[in-house]
């Protein structure tokens, strides 16, 4: 007899105990380390998001009562190294529990205290400044790449000298234009050529000539002899047309020829302002001035809010479609988090309310206290159904920015006002002068709305201090721009961008332009008349070899082309003359069926 | 050290122990999904608990983990694009919205493009390795098997204490 197989086992109950014991570390540890694990994905995420570094001195999960308390928050600036966006001693957040287990954090109140903007710092907090990786990467070299559009005209003053770079005739756009002109003239002559051969117009025209020979000696019985005459003039009319078709195209491209040498004029001008460009001129328009002067600092601003409002727009997009984000970094591949909102439901993130305290001018001896609020920040502004808005008020300040992701096209707008900032000094370009702008009024308005921008900065300050280096005494112009300046003691600053965000024009303008200008023009006038006749000459002599021959060439072309079309005209037409009219005088008013 | 000694003594261990080829298989299929996909993830625990609960080789989990790591490593790029594609396929799109949006699912990372991809990579691998494996473990042990067990080394590192650990989830 044969043993029954023993029964297999599918569970191995007696490890059920150890792994209750490895449940229970697991819950033990958790109860240990929920706040550093929080604080160290907090910081993580955040400094993700915002390409900065975001730390935490101190974080307490109370997950049963649903509160988050936040101490010794600091973001450093994405876009200075030593410096901080913010500062906050305390942030408590009451935070609904259960949307957490569907990863969703929703914030229902946040109470920031002890706010501080700008404070320096020890160690380079810029992320995606320096790696350029992740979202917050991508944006920074976008908006990177906006603010290098713009062309900054350059003054060049320290030395007073012009100088004149090497003009390299391959940077010239006329004579490759010219090149062109002259295949295109070529390859026309070509082509007519080939039309007028296909004419053929010999055979016609001695067919004519014999046939109205022959109606010479006719009498208007003759039908025969009448016949051919009529069947002569038609061949004549239909070579008149083959001649009238070519004429059309012989006119057609002889505007096209026409507008190439008007090109080559365009062409020309462009290399003169090429070339210009390569003396780096200066200009005594008062706007050009402007730009010179202030423009490399009034971009700033600019790129820094349209960093936030485009990291905004990457965060907070439009509309329920799936998003993808930078999954979570760990050993292995990121990957991509892809988020499925879906109507009527939570958001991934939503902050309720915020209510923001803070310090400015927190170094003095009277640190003043603001107020601000911020309400329905969100990952998907759909679902939330109302823009985010931030506001903040008090004596010298008031700031309030609205990005509504609501709809379709995001619109995101934002304006302050901030009295009594002291800006730092800064370099003035092109001149060795130092501009202290001291306690300023500073005003910010930004709106941007799909992909078009408006955009003003503006900075009005009345006790501003000039300080010059020594490189400027050395030489008469800075001498006399110290003295146009150095007696100004107002600035009236503003800078404006408007336009399709991709190519956006941009003008600055301050009461220094004008002044500066004049100077500038009394000074150097004949000096910068002189590099620019020298600099149209220097053009001239490079271009002049090529296209002279090429204008030459198609003023041929085109006056050779017209000739013969006329001529094989005038023959048809003088033949078709003569035998209508001997044609009428043999039949001699008669009209033959 | 102590780990490679300890995979070795796994391996072996596994190898010659009373459990069934199918048993041994079937613990590195499960294993395999811990080394393929990041370990970190909800559905390692469950992975995990049913290697500890399920009576099969527990021994042959932890080698198919060892064994299966540096695939994982390799194959990332692979399972981001399966994952990329799955997750946004437009016919697929009503599913992941509502397991988004459905408690616990969205903590196991689904949404993940590098976790889905090895999920489903490790789901679809599983069946041929669980019959290579099968197929190996007993080739194995009607041929190499009874030299190595008689083999001096083979009772050496058997003997070491920390075999006993292992005994203890032996299947």
């Amino acid at each position: 007899m044969s043993s029954p197989a023993p029964r297999l086992k599918v569970f191995r109950w007696r490890a059920v105990g150890p792994l209750l014991v490895l449940l229970v570390i697991a819950v033990i540890l958790w109860i240990l380390f929920a706040d550093t694990i929080a604080r160290h994905e907090s910081q993580q995420v955040g400094t993700q998001v915002l390409g900065a570094k975001v730390e935490i001195q101190d974080m307490h999960v109370d997950l049963p009562h649903g509160k988050v308390t936040l101490r010794g928050l600091t973001i450093a600036s994405p876009h200075e190294a030593l410096r901080n966006l913010l500062q906050a001693d305390e942030l408590a957040a009451d935070i609904d529990v259960v949307p957490l287990t569907e990863k969703k954090l929703i914030i229902n109140r946040i109470a920031a205290t002890g706010l501080r903007f700008g404070t320096p710092r020890a160690t380079d907090g810029r992320v995606a400044a320096k790696s350029g990786e992740g979202i917050a990467g991508r944006v920074m070299a976008e908006t990177r790449e906006w603010a290098s559009q713009f062309q900054i005209p350059v003054l060049q003053l320290a030395t007073g000298k012009l100088s004149i770079d090497s003009l390299d005739p391959r940077r010239l756009s006329a004579i490759p234009a010219a090149q062109a002109l002259g295949a295109r003239a070529d390859s026309s002559r070509k082509a007519w050529q080939a039309g007028f051969d296909s004419l053929n117009l010999g055979p016609t025209l001695d067919s004519a000539k014999a046939a109205l020979d022959r109606l010479q000696h006719a009498s208007a019985t003759d039908l025969a002899t009448l016949n051919d005459a009529r069947q002569a003039i038609d061949r004549l009319k239909r070579a008149r047309d083959r001649v009238t078709a070519l004429d059309r195209g012989v006119t057609q491209g002889v505007a096209g020829l026409k507008s190439g040498l008007a090109e080559l004029d365009s062409a020309r001008q462009r290399d003169y302002a090429f070339a210009r460009s390569l003396l780096k001129l200066p200009s005594f328009d008062a706007p050009q001035i402007g730009a010179a002067l202030f423009a490399p600092g009034a971009i700033k601003p600019f790129e820094r809010v349209l960093y936030y409002a485009q990291l905004a727009r990457r965060y907070m997009p439009p509309g329920l479609l799936p998003r993808a984000a930078t999954g979570p970094k760990r050993a292995r591949r990121a990957g991509e988090d892809i988020r499925f909102p879906k109507e009527r439901d939570l958001p991934a993130f939503l902050l309720r309310s915020a209510e923001l305290s803070f310090l400015l001018h927190p170094n003095s001896a009277q640190p003043q206290r603001y107020g601000g609020q911020l309400s329905g920040l969100t990952s998907d502004p759909a679902l939330y159904g109302r823009p985010t808005q931030l506001s903040a008020s008090g004596p010298q300040l008031a700031a309030g920015a609205m990005l509504n992701h609501v709809r379709e096209i995001p619109v995101d707008t934002a304006g302050a006002t901030v009295g009594g900032i002291t800006l730092p000094p800064f370099t003035v370009p092109g001149l060795p002068l130092r501009l202290d702008p001291g306690a300023a009024t500073t005003t910010l308005g930004f709106t941007l709305n799909g992909d078009t921008i408006h955009a003003r900065f503006a900075v009005r300050s009345t006790n501003v201090q000039w300080a010059r280096d020594s490189g400027l005494t050395r030489t008469t112009i800075g001498e006399l721009i110290w003295r146009t300046v150095s007696g100004i003691k107002d600035l009236d600053l503003e800078a404006r961008i408007s336009g399709e965000l991709h190519h956006p024009d941009l003008a600055v303008r301050s009461n220094l332009d004008q002044a500066i200008a004049t100077r500038l023009r009394a000074v150097l006038g004949e000096q910068v008349a002189a590099a620019e006749k020298q600099v149209r000459a220097r053009v001239d002599s490079l271009v002049n070899d090529k296209v002279g021959p090429v204008r030459a060439r198609v003023n041929e072309v085109q006056t050779q082309a017209q000739a013969q079309v006329a001529q094989q005209r005038a023959k048809v037409d003088e033949l078709q003359k003569q035998l209508e009219q001997r044609l009428r005088q043999v039949l001699g008013g008669v009209r033959l069926p | 050290m102590f780990a490679i000694i300890k995979l070795i003594q796994s391996l072996f261990g596994a190898l010659h122990s009373e459990g069934t080829p199918g048993q041994l298989a079937a613990g590195i299929v499960l294993g395999s999904f811990l080394g393929l996909t990041p370990l970190l993830n909800l559905h390692n625990a469950v992975i995990f608990a049913a290697l500890v609960l399920l009576n099969i080789s527990f021994a042959g989990g932890m080698l198919g983990w060892a064994v299966f790591i540096p695939f994982g490593f390799l194959l990332d790029p692979l399972f981001d694009w399966i994952g990329h594609s799955l997750l946004l396929a437009p016919g697929l799109r009503g599913l992941w919205t509502s397991l988004y949006n459905m408690p616990i699912m969205p903590l196991t990372n689904f949404n993940n493009t590098v976790v889905l991809g090895s999920v489903v990579f490790a789901l679809l691998f599983a069946v041929p390795l669980f019959f290579a494996a099968r197929y190996g473990v007993v080739r194995y042990r009607a041929t190499l098997g009874e030299r190595v067990r008689q083999s001096r080394w083979y009772r050496a590192v058997m003997a070491s204490k920390v075999y006993n650990v292992y005994k203890m989830f032996r299947p």
